[in-house]
């Protein structure tokens, strides 16, 4: 091989990646971004992929992308609240040295005033409550209680603007398939 | 001469030793650092009843190799976390140089917190050279084993790969690197970059759901380095080997050749991983002090040195027979 062959191999492995990102499909995942996160562009050009927020999380619910949400987002973290939800300890954005999570002190003003993960959000056709089955734990699981989430008759759960997106809720959620979800905001920190 | 070889050993030999022990070091912690996570993770839990047999396995040897250094392990063991792409060791935040090029490359913007985390690397690489790469590297402890394993194959008499590159190839992957990040808006140095593949894909098999894509790359990177080129990926084609030879072209400490004392025997460019050629004064930007040449060096000719430039080259060293050789031409040629 000559060297310039072997310079053309390299920029053609190099340029792999961006190539394929420019024709993936985006993908239909629902997942979450940790407490803290910039705005989805601002994030995945901040993170480094060195895997310290979820080496911090005492919960476990960071998991990584492979190329399942396409090749920008490789190795970067993600939340899927029905698996495994966040707790809010705020130890990812301590962790992270890049500045794609921000800082979020573990109190409840500054939680409520910064993170926005998602928006919980129920189906009435699904959720036992509204079917006339009292059942009301998606609102004893929620760490922010009638500021996020609150029950009305027979524990019907009505989702707040106070909710955070933490998915806690989704998590607890006892029907199959959940009765209440988690919307990603892809906007990042308030 | 046989009254100089008595003299005591000089120390900077035992530097490779404290070199391998170092990079296995580092390795240990970055297999450890899951498991201790993990431990963590149980801790907070407050459910040790509830573990499987070998969750609670782990537990206990972790409890076991922490407890005499740590009381409040959900907290104590925060202290020293993450890779040497981006880590906290006793509460200092460190970084990868090259993780702090390629932020700046995806947004365009220096965003000075995580800057200052990669200023104590920087300034160990200019005082020292890219010693990250020979002492640090937890893919170079691989890719040095992995270059024993491929010896031992070509001693059974395989033919593996020799063949030699440009050694600007790895500058090329840094500028390539650097312009697809600006294009995509995403760091592609982190897919690349074998030391941050290795200490992520260790974080993923012990505590997340098992090996990612980068372990595909890494070992094809392993099979590049005994099929292809020896150390190939390290020679011609790492990003970071790149970033840290530019910032260790000016070094203070570096290996200069004792011509009085060489021999000529070529035990150094032999063992020099880098293809490097100690015996001819050719070291560059590209080595990494690692000292392997001085650990061979039966003549001790091969000395640290303080100095900012390499010596060039000085000739034929004086105890050997290409010297002596033209020493004697030299008398005999009859006077002009």
């Amino acid at each position: 091989m000559d060297r310039r062959s072997f310079i053309q191999m390299l920029v053609a492995v190099a340029a792999a990646p961006a190539v394929a990102d420019a024709t993936a499909p985006p993908s239909g995942l629902r997942y979450l971004r940790p407490p803290g996160a910039l705005a989805e562009n601002d994030f995945l050009a901040r993170c480094i992929r060195c895997g310290q927020c979820g080496e911090a999380c005492p919960n476990r619910c960071i998991s990584y992308f492979g190329l399942e949400n396409g090749s920008a987002s490789l190795d970067t973290p993600y939340i899927i609240p029905r698996e495994q939800a966040c707790i809010l300890c705020m130890k990812c954005g301590v962790a992270c040295p890049t500045g794609a999570l921000e800082r979020i002190t573990r109190e409840a003003e500054p939680i409520l005033a910064r993170v926005k993960m998602g928006m919980a959000r129920v189906d009435t056709s699904l959720c036992l409550s509204f079917q006339g089955k009292t059942c009301g734990v998606c609102y004893r699981a929620c760490p922010l209680p009638d500021v996020a989430i609150r029950v009305g008759r027979l524990e019907q759960p009505h989702v707040l603007e106070g909710c955070v997106g933490c998915g806690l809720c989704e998590r607890s959620c006892i029907q199959i398939p959940q009765a209440i979800r988690i919307f990603p905001n892809r906007d990042g920190v308030a | 001469m046989s009254v100089s070889r008595a003299a005591p050993v000089y120390w900077a030999r035992h530097l490779n030793k404290l070199r391998w022990a170092s990079l296995s070091l580092v390795f240990a912690m970055l297999v450890l650092l899951p498991f201790l996570h993990v431990y963590q993770s149980y801790v907070a839990a407050h459910a040790y009843d509830l573990l499987q047999p070998g969750e609670k396995w782990l537990y206990d040897s972790m409890e076991t190799l922490t407890s005499p250094f740590v009381s409040d392990p959900a907290r104590q063991l925060d202290s020293v976390k993450g890779t040497t792409w981006s880590g906290t060791l006793f509460g200092l935040k460190l970084s990868d140089p090259l993780a702090v090029l390629g932020q700046v490359a995806a947004g365009l913007r220096i965003h000075w917190p995580f800057v200052v985390t990669a200023l104590i690397p920087i300034l160990v690489t200019a005082a020292l050279g890219r010693v990250f790469c020979g002492w640090i590297c937890p893919a170079s402890f691989i890719y040095e084993l992995n270059e024993t394993l491929s010896g031992w194959l070509r001693k059974s008499g395989l033919t593996l790969g020799e063949r030699q590159f440009d050694r600007r190839g790895k500058y090329l992957v840094l500028a390539a690197g650097f312009v697809l990040s600006v294009f995509s808006g995403s760091i592609l140095y982190a897919a690349i970059y074998p030391p941050a593949l290795v200490g992520r894909e260790l974080y993923y098999v012990v505590a997340q759901a098992g090996f990612g894509s980068g372990a595909v790359f890494f070992l094809g990177t392993l099979l590049f380095d005994i099929l292809v080129a020896r150390r190939g990926f390290c020679r011609y084609l790492c990003a970071g080997g790149a970033l840290y030879s530019l910032l260790g072209r000016y070094r203070a400490v570096r290996i200069q050749r004792d011509v009085a004392t060489c021999n000529d025997c070529q035990k150094c460019d032999v063992v020099c991983e880098f293809g490097l050629t100690p015996m001819a004064d050719g070291f560059g930007q590209e080595c990494n002090n690692c000292t392997a040449c001085i650990a061979v060096c039966p003549e001790d000719a091969l000395r640290l040195r303080i100095a900012v430039h390499d010596i060039p080259f000085q000739g034929p060293g004086h105890q050997g027979h290409t010297w002596r050789h033209q020493q004697q031409a030299g008398q005999q040629e009859p006077p002009v």
